[in-house]
């Protein structure tokens, strides 16, 4: 669930880089001719902001600047996690639409990826629908079309998006695009794949730490720990700075036993980024360690940070469902995940949605919404063991066992707290 | 009319001010987001020794994250222990020698924060003996927490002694972290180090640079570009003559705004010959104008720095919805009026005819206000107040931009000036459009004969007819846009 996030997080913003930097380069041509071209990949983000805001001191009305200005502030706000990044990006578009309201379709891509990034998926579709009316070959309006579809629940919707931007573009945010929706559909192997592909494309450090992090992830996902292991530390070795290859390799050491090494790395990624998502799997992982007091703290720290979420105007009740969860509070759970239900039918809810019910006790309702989190073929060790639980409350123990094993065939270490309760449960279960 | 208009804009700038100049305060509360760890380091340099005020500000999570700690130890224990731990990461080489800190904890406060949630506020006095009598380099490096997320600034001040051309300010930006700046084209500062080179005595009065966020020398770019406006005035320094020349050109450039096509004026043109308009007419609608424009900049500038989530191109699309419906609705107005008129004319062919000999436009406005003594003169006023309210009613974008950049840079007065300044222009091109078409007019009907005469007894309703169709067209344009 983790990964889902900052797939669409990553996705949103890789897109935008394209995006800014053909701007960037109509501009370069005729402003900045004799820029250096041996600036190094890493200043070349910075160095595109520098730019663009010195161009638009000089001309305050150049919309074009202003939307490049904001794409560059919504690629730093991914590469450095720094979330500061996000209303002056939002700044920056909305001024370029203000100037130039008819026909702004880099502005209108760039909103729409910032209300990817910000949840807000709805208003994400519908600006990446209106700059396809601008522009209807523009990759990067299918990027996003594609990101707010997925995430809404319109698989069928969103697959032939990332088709049209892989036969506009087919590059790095493409690939990438291409291989998630693949994951989705279960087809792991194709996933990967595609995941080389953009990889092989990939030229930032950011952009090689971000696919190097998500091909760990398709290993992790099916029990591969050595490979996941390279994978993420091949990232880290890219781009020391990007925080996901911290939670993949404390995930890997947790599953190989090196509790203390997990530890630490949950301890030092959650302290540089308080992230909610990140907090829940610490505290699992403490609760695991028989640290309860320390487990709450992290619950305690999520919670605020879910309420400084919405405080700046943004809706997490995934995010609210999750932790209610994690604070035993499952009627809380049923009622943010049903809220977030009735506003996308993404599979994540779904699965959310389901087990917040098996743990209010309602398992007869929760067992068509945890089937429906695996309908598109997904292949998630998680969901099957929510799936498989809530079959055994129901006492149809031949499903039950035929799930849960099919969660720890996956990833026999899908979650520190819960693989040993699937294991446990298929044991009482017997053979068949 | 013109001194009432006056008195207004006065009026408006400043209710203008008091409601502009709070949001743009409270919205720099929390800029650089909820996890940030921020550190002002402040140097003073003298002869013999180097003092350093150092603010560490924590957002609400780290502030969370801290809370056991601060508990732990007591709120002076923990002030101390950050101290400490700064002091070891902030490394001080004066001519290449490193200098050993004495450090003493001044003061840690919780503030509130978003949410409900607190802040804290750190700080610490560093002190190092330094010999800088003669002159001498000072390499300043902060290490202190710095994988973390934050603004980093570093300032530095001499006392009987000076840095020359110094790389960083002599005084914060931030006010020592209490304010940061919500510039759209400033990045976060993320000074991390320096190299002083440091001579003695008390030196030229050069301060080094103000701000990083604004650098550039204000006269050359003034020059620089020539597609460079208004807009970059109000981020340069102010100055009498900057501010003076600025409000001159924002005069010069509503004026020009105004004459560009698309701004009412064929409706005006039309409805003052449609409905035989007088010089004072001319006023009104640009008057009108004016105080419509620069309210509903304004407001809308007011709207878009305190509502984050709210879309401004919507609200410029729903304003020249508005604006279009306005106009259509004048059209139709007119035109029943017209046809009125027209119907009515038939029984006073004599009146009609004896109009055509006095090119008296006053006397013939009486005759006219004699037929319909009290309806045709509110109707006339109502008309032309719509006019004028349809021409204002949508912000021109770069007057926004004006008003949104002087905001963003603490200049909100200024920008209130400026807008005002840009509704003028655009009131004095107007007026003076139909002043000029008023005058065109009487010179023809006083020229003109029976065939004209004719002519003219059909332009009240084309007139209308063509006020009716602009409206709509323009109304439809915006409706396509908000589709």
């Amino acid at each position: 669930m983790v990964r889902r996030r900052i797939v669409i997080v990553g996705l949103g913003a890789l897109l935008l880089t394209g995006a800014g930097s053909v701007v960037g380069l109509r501009h370069g041509s005729d402003h900045v001719a004799a820029a250096p071209a041996a600036a190094t990949p890493v200043d070349r983000a910075a160095d595109s902001i520098a730019r663009a805001q010195q161009r638009l001191r000089d001309v305050p009305g150049d919309y074009d600047s202003w939307a490049a200005l904001g794409g560059a502030y919504l690629e730093r706000a991914r590469v450095t996690a720094d979330p500061t990044y996000y209303p002056k990006a939002e700044g920056a578009l909305r001024r370029s639409l203000i100037i130039h309201r008819d026909g702004n379709a880099t502005a209108l891509i760039g909103l729409g990826a910032l209300a990817n990034a910000r949840h807000d998926f709805a208003t994400a579709r519908d600006l990446a629908r209106s700059a396809l009316r601008i522009d209807s070959y523009s990759a990067d309006a299918y990027g996003v079309l594609a990101d707010a579809q997925t995430q809404l629940g319109n698989a069928a919707a969103a697959t032939p998006a990332v088709q049209h931007m892989l036969d506009l573009r087919p590059g790095l945010a493409a690939y990438a695009r291409a291989s998630y929706d693949l994951e989705l559909h279960g087809r792991l192997t194709d996933a990967e794949s595609l995941m080389r592909r953009a990889l092989d494309a990939a030229v930032d450090p950011a952009d090689i730490a971000f696919c190097r992090y998500q091909l760990g992830e398709l290993d992790w996902q099916t029990g591969r720990l050595e490979a996941a292991s390279a994978e993420y530390a091949a990232g880290r070795a890219a781009d020391p700075s990007y925080l996901p290859l911290l939670e993949g390799q404390a995930k890997v050491a947790a599953a190989l036993g090196r509790t203390g090494e997990a530890l630490a790395g949950y301890a030092d990624l959650t302290a540089r980024y308080p992230a909610p998502m990140y907090l829940l799997e610490y505290a699992d992982l403490l609760r695991a360690a028989g640290q309860p007091a320390r487990a709450d703290d992290q619950l305690a720290l999520a919670d605020a940070a879910l309420r400084l979420f919405a405080a700046n105007g943004g809706t997490d009740d995934l995010g609210t469902a999750q932790l209610a969860l994690a604070q035993n509070r499952p009627a809380d759970a049923v009622r943010a995940a049903r809220h977030e239900w009735s506003r996308r039918h993404f599979v994540d809810v779904a699965d959310v949605l389901g087990w917040a019910l098996h743990e209010a006790g309602s398992d007869a309702q929760a067992l068509p919404d945890a089937r429906r989190a695996s309908a598109l073929g997904a292949r998630n060790a998680g969901y099957l063991f929510h799936l498989g639980m809530i079959e055994l409350s129901l006492g149809k123990k031949a499903d039950a066992r035929r799930d849960l094993s099919a969660a720890l065939a996956l990833n026999p270490h899908f979650s520190p707290r819960y693989a040993p309760v699937a294991q446990a449960a298929l044991d009482r279960l017997g053979a068949p | 009319m013109s001194r009432r208009l006056w008195l207004g804009l006065a009026a408006l700038g400043v209710a203008g001010i008091a409601v502009l100049a709070l949001p743009a305060q409270s919205a720099s509360a929390h800029p650089l987001g909820n996890f940030s760890v921020n550190q002002a380091l402040a140097l003073d340099l003298y002869p013999n020794r180097v003092d350093v005020a150092a603010v560490v500000d924590l957002a609400e999570l780290p502030t969370l994250q801290e809370r056991a700690a601060v508990s732990a130890e007591g709120a002076a224990g923990y002030n101390a222990g950050v101290c400490v731990a700064l002091a070891h990461d902030v490394t001080l080489q004066v001519n290449g020698r490193r200098v050993a800190w004495t450090v003493r904890p001044t003061g840690f406060q919780y503030r509130p924060g978003s949410a409900g949630l607190h802040t804290t506020r750190l700080t610490c006095a560093l002190r190092a003996d330094a010999d800088l009598s003669a002159a001498s380099t000072v390499d300043v490096t902060n290490g202190y927490r710095a994988d973390r997320i934050g603004w980093r600034e570093l300032t530095a001040r001499g006392h009987g002694v000076h840095p020359v051309d110094p790389p960083i300010p002599a005084r914060s930006i931030t006010d020592g972290l209490r304010s940061y700046p919500t510039d759209l084209l400033g990045s976060p500062l993320d000074q991390r180090s320096a190299r002083l080179r440091v001579q003695p005595g008390d030196g030229p009065a050069a301060l080094g640079p103000k701000t990083h966020l604004n650098r550039g020398d204000p006269v050359s770019r003034w020059i620089a570009s020539a597609d460079r406006s208004l807009e970059g005035l109000v981020g340069d320094r102010l100055t009498p003559l900057i501010g003076m020349l600025a409000v001159v050109l924002a005069l010069a450039l509503g004026a020009g705004h105004a004459a560009l096509p698309g701004h009412g004026k064929t409706v005006m043109a039309a409805y003052l010959a449609g409905k035989h308009g007088r010089p004072r007419d001319a006023l009104v609608v640009g008057a009108t104008v004016t105080l419509t424009h620069t309210g509903g900049v304004l407001v809308l500038g007011l709207m878009l720095t305190t509502a984050a989530g709210l879309a401004g191109e919507v609200v410029l699309s729903w304003l020249g919805l508005a604006s279009g419906v306005l106009v259509a609705a004048v059209g139709t107005a007119m035109l029943t009026a017209a046809l009125r008129r027209r119907r009515a004319s038939g029984h006073h062919q004599g009146h009609e005819h004896h109009h055509h000999h006095h090119d008296d436009h006053e006397h013939h406005d009486h005759d006219h206000d004699h037929h319909h003594p009290h309806h045709a003169g509110r109707g006339r006023r109502l008309g032309l107040i719509g006019m004028g309210v349809a021409g204002g009613l949508v912000p021109s974008p770069s007057a926004l931009v004006v008003l949104l950049g002087a905001i963003g840079l603490g200049h909100t007065w200024f920008g209130v000036l400026l807008v005002a300044a840009y509704g003028v222009g655009m009131a004095g091109t107007l007026t003076l459009a139909g002043l000029l078409l008023i005058r065109l007019r009487n010179r023809f009907s006083a020229r003109s004969g029976r065939a004209l005469a004719r002519l003219t007894r059909l332009v009240p309703a084309g007139s209308a007819v063509l006020v009716l169709c602009v409206g709509l067209g323009l109304a439809g344009r915006a409706a396509l846009a908000l589709g």
